[in-house]
């Protein structure tokens, strides 16, 4: 993925004395896509956070079962009589949730395991080959196995996530911090006598960070979609409604063959994060790289 | 002579893959809280029953000793037995495995014949609109959820506009020609949800590697000694771009699988990820994780395939 130029703002230049940080937030307001789907990102944030004040939790039974969307029911119910628009809304909560804690979870292993391989000469070989692995196997069934023999509740959908997507996050991290490991800086580090955990944490770590910050956001928007296939097959936790688990009901009572706002409005909501997330990571990309950055 | 200490070397990477498949389903299953019995005979089983497997599987004895009992049963294709159909696992699992297979090669197949012109097309465009819509379309697509995609077709193509059957796999009780025409008819709108959830992937990484082989001075050569632009595309930068596409097929591959239980629960369509949505339903055990070893043997065979096309369209691997 290379969106290059997406900003047609004239080149200025940015005064010397900026940090990189500072920099790569100047360039990155300036693109409209990036500004646009960070809003879109706080937006379901912030929809998931006030959830409570924005609809009713959808439960019990209600009378008008299967009506297209109207004034009282923006996006129709379903084939229960419970308002979809709600569903979706708590759904943002729950998904949201998932996505960001199981990203967590995963982002933690993976950067900790890539680190280690590229610094520990005697570890990349087996944890390298983990990865290799791991990666090309079919984690959709194996998530399901687990979960079914687990239980399905929020915990072990994070837990059954981030377990099976931190390969993804070492690769990526182990091959950055690779080219770092090589660096005269490192070695100057170990001369002075720094401890191995030390230039892990002080020098390693701090070169990856970028990539972790792209890393974090596409690999959430990867659980969001993990949870909601998931929850699609009858994995959701039942306590709690979800996006996955609205288009479950649809499937299972066969609404969705009637009724089509029942699956259209949290497949959107899928879409629009989905989408939000990757193009903000590109746009980061862009405009922490000050060959796009200039342009 | 190099080629053989290749494929040789690719063999044991899949071997390996697979026994860590096994491998960490079997401790998984027998670490996570629950009864271990569970995996191999149901939670309807009746005390007879668990006495029997936990007799087969030796549940009772050192977890190193029934890790060698489930490999020689796995070894010998016992999976278990379903309980709920009173079936092995391996009978059920394997009735089903055709219609995933036809369902996964042909999205394959699809996304190779659509991917290639158009990635063509992007790299070739590189900044024109055509190249923009298709980067644009491509961060979409990418993003496509496949139930929703699923659902999108089967609602429009199947129901509204009533083109195409919304589910099963063939019409019963046909014969001879008409029997695969009804195939390829049900065939159409899952391949196609898979083909649309992976295209865009395919094509930007096309692309990428595409506009990066348009710049080598193989093709300037190429170019200053008069060969026609489209020849120097065609013949030229796609042969060696594609390469890095062949990868990326073996990578999609798991991809492709976890998309066909999707896909499949959607479509009704008879196979291995069907019977998962079934069995999750039913809590049936046995099948899903005879279900996921058997789904992981698929992908790495497949990617064993994809290596040995590798290794014999791209001559330095010989070297």
């Amino acid at each position: 993925m290379t969106m290059t130029n997406t900003s047609t703002t004239a080149p200025t230049l940015a005064p010397a004395d900026l940090k990189p940080a500072q920099r790569t937030w100047r360039a990155f307001r300036r693109n409209p896509l990036g500004m646009g789907s960070a809003a879109v990102i706080l937006i379901m944030v912030l929809i998931a956070l006030l959830a409570p004040l924005l609809a009713e939790f959808p439960s019990g039974y209600g009378i008008e079962i299967l009506m297209p969307p109207s004034a009282a029911h923006p996006f129709g119910t379903d084939d229960l009589g419970r308002d979809v628009l709600a569903q979706v809304i708590w759904g943002t909560r729950i998904s949201m949730i998932i996505g960001f804690a199981s990203s967590f979870l995963a982002i933690l292993i993976g950067v900790a395991l890539g680190i280690l391989a590229a610094y520990a000469k005697r570890l990349d070989a087996p944890i390298s080959m983990m990865v290799d692995v791991s990666l090309a196997l079919p984690v959709l069934p194996l998530m399901i196995l687990v979960a079914a023999l687990v239980g399905p509740s929020v915990t072990t959908l994070v837990v059954v996530i981030a377990l099976f997507s931190w390969p993804e996050v070492t690769r990526i991290v182990r091959s950055q911090a690779l080219s770092v490991t090589r660096l005269p800086y490192v070695d100057a580090a170990r001369t002075i006598g720094g401890s191995h955990f030390w230039i892990m944490t002080r020098h390693l770590l701090p070169a990856v960070a970028p990539i972790i910050v792209v890393s974090v956001v596409l690999t959430a928007s990867r659980a969001v979609m993990s949870e909601a296939g998931l929850s699609f097959l009858g994995l959701g936790d039942p306590e709690s409604w979800s996006w996955g688990k609205i288009l479950f009901n649809a499937q299972r009572s066969g609404a969705l063959t009637v009724a089509w706002w029942c699956t259209l409005f949290p497949s959107l909501a899928i879409l629009l994060l989905v989408v939000s997330s990757t193009l903000m990571s590109i746009a980061y990309n862009d405009a922490r790289n000050p060959k796009t950055r200039e342009n | 002579m190099h080629l053989t200490g290749y494929f040789l070397q690719r063999l044991i990477r899949g071997l390996v893959t697979f026994w860590f498949a096994v491998t960490v389903t079997f401790f998984l299953v027998r670490l996570l809280p629950g009864d271990p019995v569970l995996a191999v005979a149901g939670p309807g089983m009746t005390e007879e029953i668990r006495q029997t497997q936990l007799e087969l599987y030796g549940l009772d004895r050192p977890l190193a000793v029934q890790y060698f009992a489930y490999l020689r049963e796995l070894v010998q294709g016992n999976l278990g037995v379903s309980f709920l159909r009173s079936q092995p696992v391996s009978q059920v699992l394997m009735e089903r495995l055709p219609w995933t297979l036809l369902l996964t090669g042909s999205a394959l197949l699809l996304t190779v014949i659509l991917g290639v012109p158009l990635g063509v097309l992007a790299a070739t465009r590189a900044r024109g609109w055509v190249d923009q819509v298709v980067q644009i379309t491509g961060v979409v697509g990418q993003s496509l959820f496949v139930p929703s995609l699923g659902i999108l077709l089967l609602y429009t193509l199947g129901l509204m506009l009533g083109w195409f059957p919304i589910g099963g796999a063939v019409k019963s009780g046909l014969t001879g020609v008409s029997y695969y025409l009804s195939v390829v008819h049900h065939l159409i709108l899952p391949s196609f949800t898979l083909v649309l959830a992976q295209l865009a992937s395919y094509v930007l990484t096309l692309r990428a590697t595409l506009i990066e082989a348009l710049g080598e001075e193989y093709c300037d050569l190429a170019r200053a000694k008069g060969t026609r632009e489209n020849k120097v595309i065609w013949k030229h930068a796609l042969r060696n771009a594609l390469l890095p596409t062949t990868t990326l097929i073996g990578l999609q591959i798991g991809f492709l699988v976890g998309g066909a239980v999707l896909t499949e629960t959607i479509y009704a369509y008879p196979g291995v990820g069907r019977a998962i949505y079934e069995a999750v339903g039913q809590l049936d055990f046995p099948v899903l994780q005879g279900a996921f070893v058997l789904l992981a043997a698929t992908v790495v065979i497949a990617n064993l395939l994809t290596d040995i096309a590798y290794g014999l369209l791209d001559p330095r691997v010989r070297a």
